[in-house]
């Protein structure tokens, strides 16, 4: 105590001394005056470093100081900036002063003075400014060359957002210079003769390799340029905090931002320092995470910065916490299940704590299908266990356990899991059964349909289901069905028996209570009315009228109306007092009729149908449309039908038929009504309003007339769409007349034509017998004689010859042949006239000679020796190239021989025929008649004529003629 | 007689497994000339294409504007011209590819020092190996060469000096400088592609020429860098 009042007395003693001596030197205001002791430069960064001292200062004074620096630009004159700023200045120190310029040191002159005054509370004398140091020129000197274009500063880096003046200088030579940021063209403001500035304001970030600015001379295609980097803000550091796991380390985490790093390795990323306060420790961390090493066990305090920082900008954000609050457990470990049995299992589990000190909480969850079904917190230290009840059997599960600090919560623990299984156990609920019978044969045909259990009550997987049909009269006659899983469905065929059915499941471990049906003698079938309903999108309202107070219960059953006899048959069990219900189905679509039967479960008793009920959920107009047939066209009228319509199976209830009829002339009759079809076509629409009418006819119609008709159904909602005209044409008016008139005659004219037919060749044969042709005898043929020469000799008892005459040389000349051409009068009759060209087939009657004789010589010279008939018949063969006069040669010429005038005079004898054919056409049946068998007394006469008729030797033996005809072989 | 065999025998030995260690001499290396030939055909013509390294370096250094585009297409680097290639001796034309794309190797091996992440840049790397393999090729060819020709014919060329880079100061030049380069590259890949094509299918047959001549021609086409009119020398860039 008496020590400080010694020094305190001490201390006012030399405050005293001081200011005597102040007042002793600075009497006058005191004039401390800045000296510059250099002034630099540097490009990058563009910086001016103003280094100064106070040459006045005593030894080791200290002292503050206000101090001015008062900066021109271009000339001295012209002051941009006045800086004031408070130091403390030192005896014998060089004091600095940094200056960043707004136009780069290249393309302008800076000028600097500064100047001080002490502002210092030691000293109570009034002080002012001191003078002016001398100007300090500030410059960085480029050499130009005239033809240079230069542009600074070079490569500057800044911050998106900031403003940037950019200058460019260019030789004596250098005009016109435009610059460009990228594309853009940047407008600049003049300077001096050679120096241009560009302000950029609010630069952007473009691309991490910078942002080009250049500029180029249009004179001399010379252009340089600088690089701007231009880099983005650093953020602040987010959600920045630190846990520890095990007391051992701290981990701080923290979103660190955009990345603000420049390519040309102008800026790397940003860097982050963890800063703690208490213990003065550092550290680098990488982007987002710092491990921190917990070195002193006591500290429980921790007070951290995290400091980011780039070039351009140092960003921090502390956060300060007690090292026990920020405990983030690991996860617990050891996790075990014991099943206890099929609804049981107990788990325990350890945990990472500091000891049995600490209390822990922990939270359970149970999940089924990903789903939490149970979840519970407890309180542990070192371990825990719980137990889960009321599991189902057959279920897998998943128990996850986690962790936390009970007294300060910091952050649950990652979660352990352990997945077990419950073991199966019987079923543990009946089967909803439904069933349909129909009766056959004096049998009924029961199908049983069962909704298979759900997973909770099937408690396992079902294998099969069991079926004992308990027949109620004869036990005897009971039987037994097993249906194997997964089906729901089963078809028994019973008698007329009472029957009582038990349906049950069953899975490896047992059975479900059983399902009993019971099947009566009376069906309970009764016809009733259907009625219909309006269904919603919702589903149906189904309402009834109950039918007795003993009902244990009303079914509701329903399926799709289609033409498909399967249905997928749903029901609907409901309580006793029940009288209505919504019966809801993703299955329901619009456009489909649902048949509803409400049934009775009496107490005693058959099942009781009690409603049938039938609608759609929403109707639609029709997509079928009938299948039209026309029947009964008269002129006047024609009949539709459409009897196959099924309209029970459209998308609607059908209200009725709409006909449709289009002529040319668009007269609508009574009845019908002028419509506009949707392609503006106009036609007569007739309204059939019975649906169940599926006949129509159409009359009044014109006859020869084309109609096109279309029969369309319509429902509520609307009619078909799908329909298309026919076309029909009504016959003629009198056609009908026509044909009933004309067919029957028709038909009596065939039938007489088939009598005729018939009848014909006795009528031939009666009046018209036919005569034979001696041509096409087989006998005469000239071919066959030609072929077989032993055929050519004519049987003389099988002819009767009426005219036998021989013709001697010397006679014959006179007789057959007078003068030129004239034919003996009582051989010929008549005289045909000599074919010519132009008629040798004319037809004219070929009425030939009876007897009438020539050489067959003759025709061989002109090769027409084949002569197998009439005269006529050769002419017409021969045609015009068959000149008669061969004929009259031989008639009129010696060229007649002796019968024994050559070996083969018997070969050349020839037969003529003597019939005239009654046309010279018929030459087919030379050859076809050929063959014929001809009865010879059909020939009038007929004559052998040796070649050497008119032979001398002839005369002379005149009576071998008789022995020729005898033939071959018979001298 | 019966030593004449053996040492026959012998002789014939030293020789095979001479030529075997001179083939296991270079292992990778195809001995076929002609699918050597052709892989550096189509090497040199897939580097000759500027979309596999130019044009992406010009994307990424936002070079692709009009007036920066022509001044890095119109200026190209100078390497050796298409008649100065086809001027020099076969080996020659093989060694100064391989002294040029060493070079070319170096100077990509350093524009990755221009990205924040190469990753943006895969060209870099893929031109890396295609370079690569135009010089395993290169050196294959060339042995193959000189096997044939069995005297090892001294080459002349030594382009080394010629094409290091000039001292660019700033980025914006350097940007240009290496836009140049990539395109003088593409440029000569074309001419080395195009004289590898009027190589015959023959290993017999070697050019003879001057190449001093020819080099003489090449390193007047160099260009100078206009970066040596700035005021100042600049930061000296990687390469």
């Amino acid at each position: 105590m008496a020590f400080s009042v010694v020094l305190q007395k001490a201390f006012l003693l030399a405050l005293l001394s001081l200011r005597a001596y102040q007042n002793e030197v600075f009497d006058e205001p005191i004039q401390l005056v800045p000296e510059v002791q250099n002034v630099s430069t540097s490009s990058k960064p563009q910086q001016v470093n103003l280094q100064w001292t106070v040459p006045n200062l005593a030894h080791h004074q200290e002292l503050k100081m206000m101090l001015q620096i008062e900066i021109s630009r271009i000339k001295t004159s012209n002051v941009i900036q006045v800086v004031n700023y408070t130091t403390t200045v030192k005896w014998n120190q060089v004091m600095h002063w940094n200056w960043k310029p707004d136009i780069p040191l290249e393309c302008v002159k800076y000028f600097l003075r500064i100047r001080g005054m002490v502002d210092d509370d030691k000293f109570l004398l009034q002080s002012s400014w001191s003078n002016w140091s001398s100007w300090q020129e500030a410059h960085i000197p480029v050499s130009l060359e005239p033809n240079t274009v230069l542009v600074f500063p070079e490569d500057p880096l800044v911050e998106e957002g900031s403003n940037i003046t950019i200058c460019s200088v260019y030789g004596r030579n250098q005009h016109n210079v435009s610059c460009y940021l990228q594309e853009k063209p940047i407008p600049g403001e003049q300077l001096d003769s050679h120096v241009s500035i560009f302000n950029l304001n609010n630069v952007v970030f473009f691309r991490d390799t910078g942002t080009n600015f250049f500029c180029n001379s249009i004179d001399t295609k010379l252009e340089d340029g600088i690089v701007l980097f231009v880099s983005k803000v650093l953020e602040e550091p987010k959600n920045f905090s630190c846990e520890t796991q095990d007391f051992k380390t701290l981990n701080c985490i923290w979103e660190p931002g955009v990345d603000t790093a420049l390519a040309w390795k102008q800026q790397p990323p940003q860097n982050y320092t963890l800063f703690e306060s208490f213990s003065g420790r550092r550290k680098l961390c990488n982007k987002s995470s710092c491990d921190w090493q917990i070195t002193d066990d006591s500290q429980e305090i921790y007070n951290f910065t995290l400091i980011a920082k780039n070039y351009l900008r140092t960003r921090s954000v502390s956060v300060s916490f007690h090292l026990t609050h920020r405990v983030y457990l690991k996860a617990p470990h050891n996790v075990s299940l014991e099943i206890i049995n099929t609804t049981k299992a107990h788990m325990t589990w350890k945990v990472h704590s500091r000891g049995n000190d600490y209390t822990l909480l922990c939270q359970i969850e149970l999940l089924c299908e990903k789903e939490v079904i149970h979840e519970h917190n407890v309180s542990v230290h070192m371990s825990g266990d719980y137990l889960f009840n009321d599991l189902d059997p057959d279920t897998e599960y998943k128990a996850s356990v986690r962790c936390a600090d009970a007294t300060h919560f910091w952050k649950w623990s990652n979660w352990a899991e352990k997945t077990f299984s419950t073991p199966e156990a019987a079923p543990s609920e009946a089967l909803d059964v439904w069933r349909i019978v129909r009766s056959k044969n004096g049998s009924r045909i029961v199908t049983l349909f069962w909704k298979p259990l759900s997973k909770s009550r099937a408690n396992g997987k079902i294998l099969f289901y069991n079926i004992v049909a308990e027949n109620q009269d004869k036990p005897a006659k009971s039987k037994h069905c097993s249906i194997p899983a997964p089906a729901s469905d089963t078809q028994l065929t019973l008698d007329q028996s009472s029957y009582k059915l038990h349906i049950t499941a069953n899975n490896s471990v047992g059975m479900s209570p059983e399902t009993i049906l019971v099947l009566s003698r009376e069906s309970g079938n009764q016809e009733v009315v259907e009625k219909r309903i309006n269904g919603t999108k919702d589903g149906f309202l189904i309402s009834w009228e109950p039918r007795s107070r003993d009902v244990i219960s009303y079914i509701v059953d329903w399926c799709a109306h289609s033409q498909n006899q399967l249905c997928d048959l749903q029901w609907k069990n409901l309580g006793p007092n029940t009288t209505s219900t919504i019966i809801s189905s993703d299955a329901f679509k619009p456009g489909v009729r649902y048949n509803f039967r409400i049934f009775e479960i009496p107490v005693q008793g058959p099942v009781y149908l009690v409603e049938k009920q039938t609608g759609y959920t929403q109707e639609l107009a029709p997509l079928e449309s009938p299948e039209v047939l026309t029947s009964n066209l008269t002129s006047h009228s024609f009949t539709l039908s459409w009897q196959g319509y099924a309209s029970q199976f459209q998308a609607g209830f059908i209200q009725g038929y709409r006909v449709y009829l289009k002529s040319k002339e668009m007269h609508c009759h009574s009845g019908w009504d002028k419509v506009l079809l949707s392609d503006n076509s106009v036609c007569c629409n007739y309204d059939i309003k019975d649906p169940k009418q599926k006949i129509f006819t159409v009359e009044n119609l014109r006859p020869e007339s084309d109609y096109e008709f279309s029969v369309r159904s319509y429902t509520s909602v609307g009619e078909n769409q799908n329909a298309t005209f026919m076309m029909v044409t009504t016959p003629d008016e009198h056609s009908h007349m026509l044909l009933k008139t004309m067919l029957p005659m028709s038909l009596c004219v065939l039938l007489i034509m088939v009598v005729c037919y018939w009848k014909s060749q006795w009528v031939k044969e009666t009046c018209y017998p036919d005569i034979p042709n001696p041509s096409k005898s087989s006998i005469l043929s000239p071919i066959k004689y030609m072929q077989n020469p032993h055929l050519t000799i004519m049987n003389v008892k099988d002819c009767i010859p009426d005219v036998l005459e021989v013709i001697n040389k010397a006679e014959g000349t006179k007789t057959l042949y007078t003068g030129a051409g004239k034919l003996h009068a009582e051989n010929v009759t008549k005289l045909p006239p000599v074919p010519t060209e132009k008629d040798s087939c004319g037809p004219v009657p070929c009425i030939f000679f009876e007897n009438f004789t020539y050489d067959q010589l003759a025709f061989d010279s002109d090769s027409h020796g084949h002569v197998p008939g009439p005269l006529k018949d050769i002419l017409c063969q021969l045609g015009p190239l068959t000149p008669p006069k061969n004929l009259l040669n031989v008639l009129g010429n010696s060229n007649m021989k002796s019968l024994t005038g050559s070996p083969t005079e018997e070969t050349s004898l020839i037969y003529v025929s003597q019939l005239a054919s009654p046309t010279c056409g018929d030459k087919d049946s030379l050859t076809t008649n050929l063959p014929r068998p001809v009865h010879c007394s059909e020939y009038k006469m007929q004559m052998a004529v040796p070649p050497s008729l008119a032979s001398p030797a002839l005369s002379k033996n005149s009576d071998l003629s008789s022995m020729i005809l005898l033939g071959k072989g018979e001298p | 007689m019966q030593a004449q065999f053996p040492q026959k025998t012998l002789l014939s030995l030293v020789l095979s497994l001479l030529l075997l260690s001179a083939a296991l001499a270079m292992p990778g290396c195809s001995s076929s000339y002609q699918m050597l030939l052709s892989q550096l055909q189509r090497l040199a013509n897939d580097t000759e294409d500027p979309r596999s390294l130019a044009e992406p370096y010009m994307h990424h250094q936002s070079l692709n504007t009009t007036t920066l585009r022509k001044s890095c297409t119109e200026h190209p680097a100078a390497f050796p011209s298409e008649d100065a290639l086809r001027a020099l001796s076969k080996l020659d034309f093989l060694h100064t590819i391989d002294t040029m794309l060493g070079q070319v190797q170096h100077r990509v091996e350093a524009l990755k020092q221009q990205f924040v992440r190469t990753q943006n840049f895969p060209q870099l790397e893929n031109a890396e190996y295609k370079i690569r393999g135009i010089r395993n090729n290169v050196y294959c060819m060339s042995w193959l060469l000189r096997r044939s020709q069995k005297t090892l014919e001294p080459t002349q060329t030594s382009s080394r000096a010629l094409l290091s880079p000039a001292p660019t100061s700033d980025t914006f030049q350097a940007k240009l400088d290496s836009c140049r380069f990539l395109w003088g590259y593409h440029s000569f890949m074309g001419s080395v592609g195009r004289v590898f094509s009027e190589w015959g299918d023959s290993l017999s047959r070697s050019r003879r020429h001057s190449p001093r001549r020819a080099l003489h021609k090449r390193a007047h086409g160099f260009r100078h860098s206009r970066s040596s009119q700035r005021p100042m020398p600049r930061s000296q860039l990687p390469w």
